[in-house]
């Protein structure tokens, strides 16, 4: 499909909110980062907030990681 | 020998006791193992996509909140484990107050600092950049720089034209203070027109931002690194002349 228009992208599709309902910034052994719940209560890493390189290298804290 | 291979069965049970988070590592890094190393004495900040201040941004935007770099800035000064500290950008601008209040705590910082311009440093991205004791930008890197503007609901326009004069002002001290760049020239660019079509303002790429003298210098993480240690064992040094 091709679409050409004025009207920007959002216009036609509409982001839905419900998506990132489920994410949210929580601090876990003594990291910050942005997790997403999914479906079955666990959480999901998405993204770790910390300014130590070698957080980033904790096997514990890839992203991804499923916490339950 | 005996004992090495009990303990390469352990982890080979481990494994594959384990088998989904090995899956999940594979999936995520495209890897199953990443390397281990002892604490750095180098933090680093990423500040990437929008940066975010007084308003929310909707979800579907890649942000940098303000709030969440604030504390990890005064964590850094106060933990003495950490002697310098690297910023990485990335950034298309965003709020002007919450980028002007990043940059003041930055070039506030007691130790040494480097920043890292990557892909872009736009609008408030410059007065980030240029906060840092030391400023490098990769050649393929640029910045734009074009005048402070507004969104939304106006109310009183002569006194939020006003506001925002005096804001654009901010910006501009704070960069002509913070780097090489002469106040006209920074202006010059700032409200020079047909480099950006219809719009004024001029997109500066990586070595034009050092010929101006906006960024230090052109460079890369090896370039960065090698500045920061230079920078921490001055700092040492000088620690040290003080206690004798």
């Amino acid at each position: 499909m091709i679409l050409y228009t004025p009207l920007s992208e959002t216009d036609i599709f509409p982001y839905s909110e419900e998506a990132f309902k489920s994410r949210q910034c929580v601090t876990y052994q003594g990291k910050e980062m942005y997790v997403e719940q999914s479906e079955d209560g666990s959480y999901q890493l998405l993204q770790l907030l910390s300014t130590d390189p070698q957080d980033f290298l904790d096997d514990r804290f890839t992203p991804g990681t499923v916490f339950r | 020998m005996n004992e090495d291979k009990s303990k390469k069965e352990d982890q080979n049970q481990n494994d594959q006791s384990n088998p989904s988070s090995l899956v999940q590592k594979i999936q995520q890094l495209g890897q199953s193992n990443v390397p281990q190393a002892p604490d750095s004495n180098i933090h680093v900040l990423s500040i990437i996509g929008q940066v975010e201040g007084h308003v929310q941004l909707p979800p579907q935007n890649k942000t940098t909140k303000y709030e969440h770099l604030l504390p990890q800035l005064i964590a850094i000064e106060q933990n003495p484990k950490i002697e310098g500290l690297v910023i990485l950008l990335n950034t298309v601008g965003g709020d002007v107050e919450a980028g002007l209040a990043l940059s003041e705590m930055i070039a506030s910082i007691s130790k040494p600092t480097v920043s890292i311009v990557l892909g872009g440093g736009h609008s408030i991205g410059v007065p980030i950049a240029v906060s840092t004791d030391y400023s490098f930008i990769v050649p393929t890197a640029t910045m734009t720089i074009h005048p402070i503007r507004l969104t939304g609901l106006v109310i009183g326009v002569p006194q939020t034209f006003e506001y925002l004069d005096k804001m654009q002002d901010r910006v501009i001290n704070f960069v002509t203070h913070h780097s090489n760049i002469k106040e006209e020239k920074f202006k010059e660019l700032m409200f020079e027109k047909g480099n950006l079509t219809r719009d004024i303002g001029t997109n500066v790429v990586g070595t034009d931002a050092v010929e101006f003298g906006l960024i230090d210098e052109v460079g890369g993480v090896t370039e960065a690194m090698k500045k920061v240690n230079e920078l921490i064992n001055v700092n040492k040094d000088r620690e040290g002349k003080v206690i004798q």
